[in-house]
């Protein structure tokens, strides 16, 4: 199960990794529109790879309130917590 | 009619016992214990008549005798919902019923978070049939917008005076912290919680020709968002306008959507024009379409849809995420009108499309330019139906400077090229003026009025920006610029787009363009207006949304577009580099160059040392 939250992060990093390339820093803290460059055409990219790896649907209102990486790793850890 | 693919023109014929395949079959296995669904029919059981209503709701009662409707698609392709005009007229007359125990006066307004989904439609109707004016607010679309998109909602509560609001579960967050403080809504609340109030035994009466239907709020700009005020008289001549002339809507037909039931091209274009026709829709959600852009085109395909709509930006959507692999399952062969408006087209963004497509056959000649404004309820010209596109490459330099469309003729000199976007509707007249106001012969470049049965009453409660936009003899200035041949409309640019420069015209767009063709620059992130001092001395200036975090990077940029702008334009400009998300937009997604200016202007204080030069909207 890859529901708990360390694995989950984990696994985002390297899916984010994808899209800044191999030279920046992913911290928990990382803001993904300042820091990481996630435009609007990467971000479509990497909810479709996450609701891929992760099995789940990210709903569009929950991500009015995601600014940083481990923001986003606490909601795909909520929505498949809610799955089960 | 859909049975009719034409075996010869490709051999697709492998393929179609597969498309053809009931979309319910698709069903993931978890869901089977649900009933199963089967969306409505594209051949109707009723004859059918275009648009031939006086109001929207004798239309739906019309509808509700045949066995069409909508239908709603999740992310994966499968059926969720099936809505057919039968059920929503049912359900809008109870919801109507119910709306009106709360208390509202005739002609309330009534905000309505509209996400894709079965319930906003029949809110929407039921507000008609109980004498209510609806108006659709947007979803939240970027990543940390919660206090952006919570203002805004506001802006829309307050300029549309609203009574009443409703959003779904996952929106009503949202709208009660924007209701917050406010004085004249009586009740907020989600579709479920008002199905749970009593059904008032009361009769719900027709609507007349001359009554609000809606209001379209078209502005994004958070501090003065605009209502336009549509009747239901203006709504019908558009309507019967866009299913009769626009499109030649015939049996067998059966549309695909995903734009936003917020925006005038999803509403009017793809909610109301099909059912006023009697026609099936397909609709997938918006961000849906945008994660998983081959979803739409699976669902023209597999559902054998012959009509579906798109920004030019969706089809680039469309282009740049579906993989080559995904075009081998599509048939586009059945798509004979692909409504393309909205925003200015580019004629590479369709050739691209098309060239794209092909192998999954779909025809060029299915391109259907269009042009309109929600200020004209939707649309206002279109191309032929069935032609394809057009364009006209037109000498860059006469452009500027003589504001003439003078077709290129050598070889290698610079052309800009726009698209044909064909004649007005009928009772419609679109004439192109100077700032003088005198009328243009054709391929002069002007302001582009438009006069016809469909024009707004005027924005809602805003008398000033009405009397800016509607001019006497009831002509609507589009605030665009464009020119007429041969009776054929060509749009140019926003006439906010255009800085004049030493007595020249230069293009805001052409700054963009140029700006965007930098690595480190996207489409859309970059805006460019005209900034005049005391002095009267214009300088222009380009406002760029950047992630680059180095300095020297920075300073690279800067100074690059500096030099490329000095290069193309021989003028100066001052860059301005700006976070992501800065620049405001529509509701639509388009940048406001006259609401980025207006930021610029904060930003950096010069307020009082600028003359009060007056955007025009």
């Amino acid at each position: 199960m890859a529901s708990d939250y360390p694995e989950i992060l984990q696994k985002l990093c390297h899916h984010l990794k994808q899209l800044t390339g191999p030279d920046v820093e992913i911290l928990p803290q990382t803001d993904l529109i300042n820091q990481l460059a996630i435009d609007s055409v990467k971000l479509l990219n990497l909810i479709m790879e996450i609701e891929d790896e992760f099995d789940i649907s990210v709903p569009i209102n929950a991500l009015a309130d995601v600014q940083t990486v481990q923001e986003l790793a606490n909601l795909i850890h909520q929505i498949k917590s809610a799955k089960q | 009619m859909t049975s009719t693919i034409n075996l010869e023109e490709k051999a697709l014929s492998s393929t179609i016992a597969k498309l053809s395949a009931p979309l319910t079959q698709a069903f993931d296995p978890r869901s089977s214990s649900e009933s199963p669904l089967s969306a409505t029919p594209t051949l109707n059981i009723q004859s059918q008549r275009l648009a031939d209503f006086e109001t929207l709701t004798a239309a739906l009662e019309y509808a509700a005798g045949g066995n069409a409707g909508y239908n709603f698609y999740d992310a994966k392709g499968n059926l969720r919902s099936v809505l057919p005009y039968q059920t929503l007229r049912q359900n809008a007359r109870v919801s109507a019923q119910r709306l009106l125990g709360l208390g509202l006066a005739y002609g309330d307004r009534i905000a309505l978070i509209a996400d894709t989904t079965p319930e906003f439609v029949e809110l929407f109707f039921a507000c008609r049939y109980a004498g209510l004016i609806p108006f659709a607010m947007p979803v939240p679309v970027n990543l940390g917008s919660h206090a952006v998109y919570v203002q805004q909602l506001r802006g829309m509560l307050e300029g549309g005076q609203a009574s009443a609001a409703l959003a779904n579960v996952d929106y009503i967050g949202f709208l009660k912290e924007a209701a917050e403080g406010s004085q004249g809504l009586q009740w907020i609340g989600t579709p479920e919680q008002l199905g749970t109030l009593p059904v008032l035994d009361m009769p719900l009466r027709a609507n007349h020709l001359d009554e609000i239907a809606y209001l379209q709020f078209t502005s994004g700009s958070t501090r003065t968002p605009r209502g336009v005020i549509i009747t239901e008289r203006a709504l019908m001549s558009n309507l019967r306008g866009i299913v009769r002339n626009g499109l030649e809507i015939r049996p067998g037909d059966r549309c695909a959507s995903w734009l936003p039931f917020y925006h005038d091209m999803g509403l009017v274009g793809m909610v109301m024009a099909p059912m006023v026709a009697q026609v099936s829709v397909d609709y997938l959600a918006t961000r849906d379409f945008a994660i998983r852009p081959l979803q739409w085109l699976r669902l023209i395909s597999r559902n054998r849809a012959t009509v579906a709509f798109s920004q030019p930006f969706g089809l680039k959507l469309c282009t740049l995420r579906v993989r080559d692999s995904d075009l081998e399952d599509l048939d586009l062969s059945c798509w004979r009108a692909a409504g393309v408006g909205a925003e200015m087209i580019r004629p590479d963004t369709l050739r691209n499309f098309a060239e794209k497509f092909a192998p999954a056959g779909f025809d060029a000649r299915a391109f259907l330019p269009c042009y309109g404004l929600a200020e004209s309820t939707l649309a206002v010209t279109f191309s032929q139906v069935g032609k394809g596109f057009q364009s006209l490459r037109v000498d860059a330099s006469t452009l500027v400077d003589k504001k003439l469309a003078v077709r290129v003729q050598a070889e290698g000199r610079k052309y800009s090229e726009f698209v044909n976007c064909g004649r007005p509707l009928p009772e419609h007249t679109v004439k192109v003026i100077d700032d003088a106001g005198q009328e243009l012969p054709d391929l002069r470049v002007g302001s582009v009025l438009v006069q016809g049965s469909s024009i707004m009453t005027g924005y809602f409660n805003n008398p000033e920006d009405t009397l800016k936009t509607l001019k006497p003899g009831n002509w609507l200035d589009t605030g665009d610029l464009g020119f007429l041949f041969e009776g054929d409309l060509y749009v140019t640019g926003r006439r906010t787009d255009v800085i004049i420069v030493n007595g020249r015209n230069i293009r805001a767009q052409d700054i963009e363009e140029l700006a965007e063709q930098q690595p480190e620059v996207r489409t859309r992130e970059a805006s460019a207006f005209g900034i005049t001092d005391a002095n009267d001395v214009t300088t222009i200036v380009l406002v760029i949304e950047c992630r680059l975090t180095s300095i020297t990077d920075r300073q690279s940029l800067t100074s690059r577009l500096q030099r490329l702008v000095y290069m193309a334009f021989g003028v100066n400009c001052l860059v301005e580099l700006v976070p992501p998300h800065t620049l405001p937009r529509t509701s639509s997604g388009k940048l406001s160059r006259f609401a980025a200016r207006q930021g610029f202007i904060l930003r950096t204080t010069l307020t009082d040392q600028l003359s009060a030069e007056s955007g025009d909207n």
